[in-house]
């Protein structure tokens, strides 16, 4: 009994029902979307450009265009933009007319540590999306996302408990004593954040599902303006 | 015996999972993410960097697939950085044709390429391949 519900939880973290409000990145419906460099409040210094590198795939993996990374980044440093938090304090429809981008992500890095105790390694990672709109300033969407792996009980944070302990292998990857690695977390978390449905975004213009994946609350009222059309 | 079975079960519905939710990926990556990462890491090794980003394009178009949003940019700005302007304009070009999205950005981008050109050598990038490793 206790196995089929267990059963049960699996096939609903499959599909979850989204639970946010997308009537405004619907209306804004973005094709091309500009990666900012990331803000960093851990106190690796080396985790905001690691984790900056992990942010394209996914995103463009859900139909949207991407900036090339690196090269945003070094167009913003020529800029005299090298600090990230001076990008993300930015007037960000000035930032999307500089690139010609529909919209403009901004991530923030919450945590990105190591505690080494007795017998394990905890890895945790946490960090905050942000999808603005590059017309309005708006914000369109955002989402939270926490992993923690705990070599000693090589069980991964948020749910993902059973695959975890399937893929024990992967704690000798990511809790290797003398450094440990930061990314397969980082990876899933970007994953599991842009997953949809769930908590991420509907496809992009170049996913075949695009525009037919809305949450019916969004197709069936795309809020035309009441009395303009008589 | 039951309970054995409903173990296999389990461990092969996870081991579905991560690909039951999602479906194969648009494109090739050819590992982009993880040559960014390794550019970051070791930004002294810029030469493998530039050579794996013209990997993954050879790659994508060998295979007939659609090389990934971003990645001609990436390696005309690369090239462009190593003053190679001529060809920078190749891949800017390429990118604005395959993703009408980036052509504002590319067709910027050309036009600093054709202004630099224009001017002495010595006067050409702010971004100069020394320069890059600071």
């Amino acid at each position: 009994m206790k196995r089929l519900l267990l059963l049960a939880a699996l096939a609903a973290a499959c599909a979850k029902p989204p639970g946010k409000d997308y009537s405004k990145l619907v209306s804004a419906s973005p094709r091309a979307i500009l990666v900012v460099p990331v803000v960093n409040k851990s106190v690796d210094v080396d985790a905001a450009d690691y984790f900056l590198s992990t942010l394209s795939v996914p995103l463009a993996e859900r139909g949207y265009y991407v900036f090339p990374i690196n090269l945003v980044k070094r167009m913003l440093e020529d800029d005299g933009l090298s600090d990230a938090a001076l990008v993300h304090g930015a007037d960000p429809v000035r930032l999307c007319s500089l690139f010609g981008a529909d919209a403009v992500l901004y991530v923030t890095i919450q945590q990105w540590t190591a505690r080494y105790l007795v017998v394990s390694t905890q890895v945790t990672v946490e960090f905050d999306y942000l999808l603005k709109d590059g017309r309005t300033g708006e914000e369109l969407w955002k989402e939270h996302q926490m992993r923690v792996f705990d070599s000693g009980s090589a069980n991964s944070g948020s749910g993902g408990g059973l695959l975890g302990a399937l893929v024990g292998s992967l704690a000798a990857a990511i809790a290797t004593k003398a450094a440990p690695n930061y990314m397969p977390l980082a990876r899933e978390a970007n994953v599991k954040a842009l997953e949809y449905p769930g908590p991420g975004i509907p496809a992009g213009p170049y996913r075949p599902e695009y525009r037919r994946d809305l949450p019916s609350s969004v197709t069936t009222d795309p809020a035309p303006p009441p009395a303009a059309s008589r | 015996m039951r309970a054995h079975v409903l173990v296999g079960m389990l461990a092969l519905g996870a081991l579905a999972g991560p690909f039951g939710c999602a479906p194969k990926t648009l494109y090739r990556w050819g590992g982009y993410d993880q040559a960014l990462y390794d550019h970051y890491k070791n930004p002294q090794k810029r030469d493998e960097f530039v050579a794996r980003l013209s990997g993954i394009i050879e790659e994508a178009e060998k295979s007939g697939g659609v090389v990934p949003p971003g990645c001609y940019a990436e390696y005309g700005w690369a090239l462009y950085e190593e003053g190679r302007l001529a060809e920078a304009t190749v891949y800017f070009e390429k990118e604005s044709k395959l993703w009408p999205e980036s052509r504002p950005l590319m067709e910027k981008l050309m036009r600093n390429v054709a202004r630099a050109r224009s001017s002495p050598p010595a006067a050409v990038p702010a971004s100069a391949p020394e320069e890059a490793k600071k």
